[in-house]
């Protein structure tokens, strides 16, 4: 039984584990850094305590103090949430050794299947069709050029132990294939601590889809549907759905057995969910497998009915799944778009800062994974993720409207946000035909993205300009002229102080 | 009240009447003099409801703009004279251009020296901020003669990192 989990993460992930436990009569308890002491995660724990600075390395990525913490508040669990330590399984190993139940895969299996390479030996032992390449990491270029030219460009060089699309290069000619091994290897290196690469051909406008599995410690797993994650920029999610437009039953099955398959050879046990490449004729690729819960599983929470959160806290606590393949329905289409502090007209240079207005969107068939408030200064140390807006409706057309009419609702100020990319990608005819691969999003991008614009005539907009410049105007003449010392003074006196 | 404006480029002049927003339907507003019967509401702080011949617009005040809609409007209240006395400065390609930072960060890596000749649009410097590098681009061709910036100094939203003359 766990009866007090300690969430080592912040952000939206953080809250929506923190209302699963507390749906779940299960107390909890936020950790966070200097610039997260005013941060929702921690606003909504039933405890919480400072890890550090703000640095990850200096706070959310000290594995050491996280568990410290862990014994000293008495939690039982850990939940990782995604990023941080999610997928380190050096990390699931102390919680194991210090009698923390690590609410993910054992070290093991996490071992075997968070490695790109040996999760490729895996799948190739379970018998599923992966994308031809190396299997283990490359030497050196001399064995990249080997592999290339046996395979036949274009290839792609990727990190082994990657992710967010770092240490990533595609390479069309040979005489390439050199600067990009550096380039990518040296990126691994600074990003993952590890500079070992593979390859593997580069399949020609592919679909990203990937399977969610949930699997207990008592031999059970299923596959809860796919999410279609195609629309990508620099291989980094941007609008996720589930189901995905193209998969049939026929393939879902298959690609659905082919993960169980993987995962049940691998001894895993929780959630995870297996990528793959799906190209034009209904063949599948194994891509690699993600050890924890991600980001877009709300998606397959709403066309599911399932709650994932709930699901890895009762698999943790050894119960056995509850449901079988066969109690797996999906219905309706849902739809995400991560909203994030970037600025889509100005080369997506990051925008933090403080958010000076949010009206956040409602009503029918919209859910909203937020960690930000009115107020609440975005800081600049961590990934630019505001929300996650997700549309549920009974058709894929329907959800596109829905989301459509929630961006217009959005209204996020004081810094620049992906919004306006959201309406463009929603009316455009491709993505609403669904005739999307994973080099969607940067074509429609190479065309420009200009904001889709309604008219406002120009003396509203002159006429609200003023009411507000006026009102901001009355507001200074009404307040009362204050110096900050009498302002202590009247606080002082509030309080009882002697000033 | 007259308020004189700024939106989005264009001198405005709008006249309201004493006593706005108690409920009490429409009241006439002269836009540029051109009359506009508006029924005003303040919802809330920066937010308002302007309801022109039944059509309903929510207006919400974002920092120095405003947004109607889907769009949002730069505005900035002003007077006349000093209208008048802005315009055409800081425009062209003449005379020295900063390259200033587009949002808070760390500087990683200055890519140039002062003395440098630079084309328009060469990177000049990286700043990371939410994982990411940014390169900055030079505004213009010319020599570098200030770099303002070391590595590994945190930078402000609108700091000039590097002067381009």
């Amino acid at each position: 039984m766990i009866e007090k989990v300690l969430i080592a993460n912040r952000g939206e992930i953080a809250l929506r584990v923190i209302r699963a436990c507390r749906e779940m009569g299960v107390a909890t308890v936020a950790v966070y850094s200097d610039a997260d002491r005013g941060a929702l995660h921690v606003l909504h724990a039933d405890e919480a305590y400072r890890l550090g600075p703000a640095p990850a390395a200096e706070s959310y990525l000290r594995g050491d103090l996280i568990l410290e913490v862990a014994r000293r508040m008495g939690a039982d669990a850990v939940h990782p949430g995604y990023g941080f330590l999610s997928e380190n399984a050096e990390f699931a190993e102390a919680c194991a050794a210090a009698g923390v139940t690590f609410i993910g895969p054992p070290a093991s299996a996490m071992r075997v299947l968070g490695s790109k390479t040996r999760a490729r030996q895996a799948a190739d032992a379970a018998g599923m069709p992966r994308v031809p390449g190396s299997v283990t990491g490359l030497a050196d270029v001399a064995e990249a050029l080997r592999v290339a030219t046996g395979i036949g460009y274009p290839v792609m060089l990727k990190a082994a132990a990657g992710g967010g699309g770092k240490g990533m290069r595609a390479v069309t000619r040979a005489e390439d294939l050199a600067a990009a091994f550096a380039a990518a290897s040296s990126e691994a290196e600074r990003s993952f601590g590890s500079g070992e690469v593979y390859l593997e051909k580069l399949i020609e406008r592919p679909r990203h889809i990937e399977i969610q599995l949930m699997a207990d410690e008592h031999g059970s797993c299923v596959y809860l549907g796919e999410r279609e994650c195609s629309v990508q920029r620099r291989h980094q999610k941007v609008i996720e759905e589930a189901p995905s437009a193209v998969v049939s039953e026929d393939l879902r099955r298959r690609m659905g057995d082919a993960a169980v398959r993987l995962a049940l050879s691998a001894g895993y046990v929780n959630a995870g969910t297996v990528e793959f490449l799906v190209d034009d004729a209904e063949n599948f690729y194994f891509l690699e497998m993600n050890t924890r819960l991600q980001v877009e599983h709300p998606v397959t929470e709403m066309v599911t009915g399932l709650d994932l959160v709930h699901l890895q806290l009762r698999v943790a606590m050894g119960e056995p799944l509850p449901l079988t393949q066969e109690d797996v329905r999906l219905r309706g289409h849902a739809i995400e778009c991560r909203i994030y502090a970037e600025d889509p007209e100005n080369h997506f240079f990051p925008s933090p800062g403080l958010i000076t207005r949010l009206i956040q969107p409602s009503g029918p068939g919209i859910r909203e994974d937020c960690a930000v408030y009115e107020g609440w200064n975005v800081p600049l140390d961590y990934d630019p993720m505001l929300s996650k807006l997700v549309a549920f409706a009974p058709t894929r057309e329907q959800a596109i409207d829905r989301m459509l009419r929630a961006l217009d609702e959005y209204v996020i100020g004081g810094i620049k946000t992906n919004i306006g990319l959201f309406r463009r990608i929603l009316m455009d005819e491709d993505f609403r035909a669904a005739r999307i691969d994973t080099g969607y999003l940067e074509r429609l991008l190479a065309e420009g993205v200009a904001p889709v614009l309604e008219d406002v005539p120009e003396d509203v907009v002159a006429l609200a300009a003023a009411l507000f410049a006026a009102s901001a105007r009355r507001e200074t003449l009404a307040a009362p002229v204050v110096s900050e010392e009498s302002r202590w003074a009247v606080a002082g006196r509030r309080e009882g102080l002697r000033l | 009240m007259t308020v004189w404006l700024e939106v989005e480029g264009e001198k405005r002049r709008v006249e309201l009447p004493g006593e706005i927003g108690a409920g009490s339907g429409a009241v006439e507003c002269l836009v540029d003099g051109r009359s506009i019967m508006a029924d005003v509401r303040f919802l809330q702080a920066g937010v308002l409801s302007l309801l022109i011949d039944g059509r309903q617009y929510r207006c919400v005040l974002d920092g120095d703009g405003v947004v109607i809609g889907r769009r949002r409007f730069g505005f900035e209240v002003a007077d006349p004279r000093s209208l008048q006395g802005r315009r055409g400065a800081g425009a062209g390609t003449d005379g020295p251009r900063p390259v200033k930072a587009p949002m808070p960060g760390r500087m990683v890596r200055v890519l140039v020296e002062v003395g440098d000749e630079v084309e328009e649009g060469q990177a000049v410097v990286v700043i990371e901020a939410m994982k990411m590098q940014n390169e900055l681009k030079s505004p213009k061709a010319g020599r570098v003669v200030k770099i303002a910036i070391a590595v590994g100094d945190a930078v402000g939203a609108g700091d000039v990192l590097v002067v381009v003359e």
